[in-house]
């Protein structure tokens, strides 16, 4: 017997409200009584028989009415709000009473079952909160299920119901929880069986929950159970916990696709606009080396145009000037050494190198255009050739070339 | 005295009373029996009638039962084994038939109604591979087991609702294969992820490393432009400067060239008979 449905009250109908006594409305509950008790004997059947009106057995008939009232007001019972109570009489359903205070014919007769109507009753398929602080626990026996592209995936539900009619849920199926929790299971596995794995685990949850949802109804309503199913809750559907991993890489992986793309825009932003400013440079300087050029050009035509100017209202004077000027500022800063070879001698052997070590060593001496002095330190050259060989201009490194 | 012998007679006759009747509940199928043998079984909810002794009354409960079979092996079209789990729901259909065939044993009925699912599952499974059976025959095979099965469950006295396919499961050591291959599949993606951003990321750094050559090839040609442009002016303008009088020119420019070749201190040798020394050995011409 079933009447001890899960998550509802857990008392047994048979002494449960039955029997409340203590009823506030005692006129019109005694009324109906009456109505009951004359419908019942008028049909036939009184094996109870209270007639005898025996003047010696007066006691006795207080008695039996007495034991009567009791009996009568065992039938009072109390449905609370949200609850359906549903009377059979002699086994048979006769009707379905409302919240509030009603009356059944006492125990042999009448009995009524109680049953919670708005309460949210929930099973959990695939999972189990635990009733402590347990996080989530998986079943993989109810969790993992084969997708239409032949891969497993770990589905979690939580289906919500309520009783929609208190007869049906009583009288039809013999435990309509465990009854519904198989269902959800075919229901589940029939709907993520026919969808792909992709569709499942990401876009396809709402549309999925939505098939389960009416695929679980229809089923409980062929068998009349008598329930409604409010919602469907996804709680989880993921990839199962052996491949998690692999799944896990494939998003990281595609974390990697755009740090790749983001490192190479990095580098790209730091490349191109130093080109950018080392091109700008460049052009800068070139601008300014024309600049230069120019300004050099012009600065140095205009000097000798001024010069020229002056060249040409005394030529000859300027010129000997500028010569003589010049060729003293070119001597003062050499080691100048004067060869006067008249002799005729083809060949003057001038030690060049050793000339210019000393020099070099005590470079400040200054012999200038003195003779003596340039002289002095050199041994003494040997005239081979009796040519005029060497001329005043000849410079020291033509010499040393030869 | 007289009020014990009409209490005795009151009991006495309600317990006569309840031995001619019997209740049967919403939930109840009863069979009447007279003498072991069934006189009616078609008992609507409620109270009836029975003589007592001589009628014998079994009741069965009418509300519909699971069959809830263990996970079985079967073999589909391409011989590969499924482990299946199913139900069936039923109900008792003829309750005389349920009683005599199966004794009114629930527990046997369900054995008994076991064998014949089984059966059919395995007809029907051998006829389909694994991707029909898991997406989209479920509802067909549903039908055609209802449909076969009923006959047979007829004959035990059962009517059977609905049969589901619970779960339709890989063995063992198929699962751990294709969780391998999913993995492999995943792997096969995540190394597409990886390679595409790489190529991204090569092209990305090639077009930037073109940028910079272009741009500096670029500036290079337009700052030698520039710089020829300079040379150019300058030359001209050197060249109507100086073209006033060559000879002077030469003469000028040959000077300060003097000097700048010989400003760093180097060594000379000259003839005294040059023109600059015209006054050093004579004082006049």
């Amino acid at each position: 017997m079933s009447w001890n449905e899960p998550g509802g009250d857990k008392k047994d109908p048979w002494s449960g409200r039955g029997d409340q006594k203590g009823p506030p409305d005692l006129d019109e509950a005694i009324r109906s009584l009456q109505e009951k008790l004359g419908k019942i004997f008028s049909g036939g059947n009184g094996g109870g028989g209270n007639g005898l009106p025996g003047g010696s057995a007066k006691s006795l008939g207080f008695i039996i009415g007495g034991a009567l009232v009791l009996w009568g007001l065992s039938g009072f019972y109390i449905v609370d709000e949200g609850n359906h109570g549903v009377e059979t009489r002699f086994g048979k359903y006769t009707t379905t009473t409302q919240s509030g205070l009603s009356w059944h014919l006492p125990a042999p007769i009448e009995h009524v079952d109680i049953v919670n109507v708005k309460q949210q009753r929930f099973i959990e398929v695939g999972y189990r909160t635990g009733s402590g602080e347990q996080s989530l626990g998986s079943v993989p026996k109810e969790a993992l299920m084969l997708t239409k592209d032949e891969n497993y995936v770990d589905v979690r539900l939580a289906v919500q119901y309520q009783v929609k009619d208190a007869r049906d849920f009583i009288f039809n199926i013999v435990n309509p929880a465990a009854t519904l929790k198989q269902v959800t299971e075919s229901a589940q596995r029939g709907v993520v069986g026919s969808s792909n794995m992709d569709f499942v685990l990401t876009e396809g949850r709402s549309e999925i929950v939505t098939m389960i949802k009416k695929e679980i109804q229809d089923v409980m309503d062929n068998y009349k159970s008598g329930i409604q199913i409010t919602s469907v809750n996804l709680q989880d559907a993921q990839p199962p916990e052996q491949v998690q991993n692999a799944f896990e890489d494939a998003i990281k992986a595609r974390e990697d696709e755009q740090r790749l793309i983001n490192e190479a825009e990095a580098y790209s932003n730091d490349v191109v606009p130093r080109a950018r400013g080392a091109a700008a440079r460049k052009l800068q300087e070139a601008e300014g080396y024309k600049e230069q050029v120019i300004a050099q050009a012009e600065g140095e035509t205009t000097r000798f145009s001024k010069l020229f100017t002056e060249y040409s209202k005394a030529p000859d004077v300027t010129r000997k000037r500028l010569y003589i000027e010049s060729m003293e500022s070119v001597m003062a800063g050499t080691n100048t050494l004067m060869v006067d070879v008249k002799a005729g001698n083809n060949l003057l052997y001038l030690p060049l190198d050793k000339m210019i070590k000393p020099q070099q060593a005590a470079a400040t001496v200054q012999s200038a255009s003195v003779p003596q002095s340039t002289v002095d330190p050199l041994p003494q050259p040997s005239v081979v050739d009796e040519q005029p060989a060497l001329r005043a201009s000849t410079r020291g490194r033509d010499a040393r070339g030869r | 005295m007289t009020q014990n012998k009409i209490l005795v007679g009151l009991g006495a006759l309600l317990l006569i009373g309840m031995m001619c009747v019997f209740t049967v509940g919403q939930t109840e199928k009863a069979i009447k029996f007279n003498l072991g043998q069934i006189v009616k079984d078609n008992y609507e909810p409620g109270l009836h009638f029975k003589w007592p002794f001589i009628n014998n009354v079994k009741k069965f409960d009418a509300r519909i039962q699971t069959m809830d079979s263990k996970p079985e092996r079967f073999l589909t079209l391409e011989k590969k084994n499924v482990i299946v789990d199913s139900f069936v729901k039923w109900r008792i259909g003829n309750v005389t038939t349920f009683y005599t065939v199966v004794a009114g044993d629930i527990d046997q009925a369900n054995l008994r109604l076991d064998q014949i699912i089984k059966d059919a599952f395995r007809g029907e499974f051998g006829k389909r591979n694994i991707k029909q059976l898991v997406s989209t025959d479920r509802r067909a095979i549903r039908d055609i087991l209802i449909k076969n099965a009923q006959p047979l469950a007829a004959n035990l006295g059962m009517e059977i609702i609905d049969v589901q396919v619970m779960r339709i499961d890989l063995p063992p050591e198929v699962s751990s294969s294709v969780f391998r291959r999913m993995e492999a599949e995943r792997e096969r993606v995540a190394r597409e992820f990886r390679s595409e951003g790489a190529e991204a990321a090569e092209k990305i750094r090639a077009d930037a490393d073109r940028q910079r050559i272009v741009t500096l090839a670029n500036a290079f040609r337009d700052a030698e432009k520039l710089k020829g442009e300079g040379d150019a002016t300058s030359a001209e303008i050197y060249a109507k400067a100086y073209g006033a009088d060559i000879e002077f020119f030469t003469f000028y420019r040959s000077l300060s060239a003097y000097k700048k070749t010989f400003s760093n201190s180097g060594m000379m040798v000259v003839d005294p008979e040059s023109d600059f020394f015209q006054y050093f050995k004579k004082q006049t011409k």
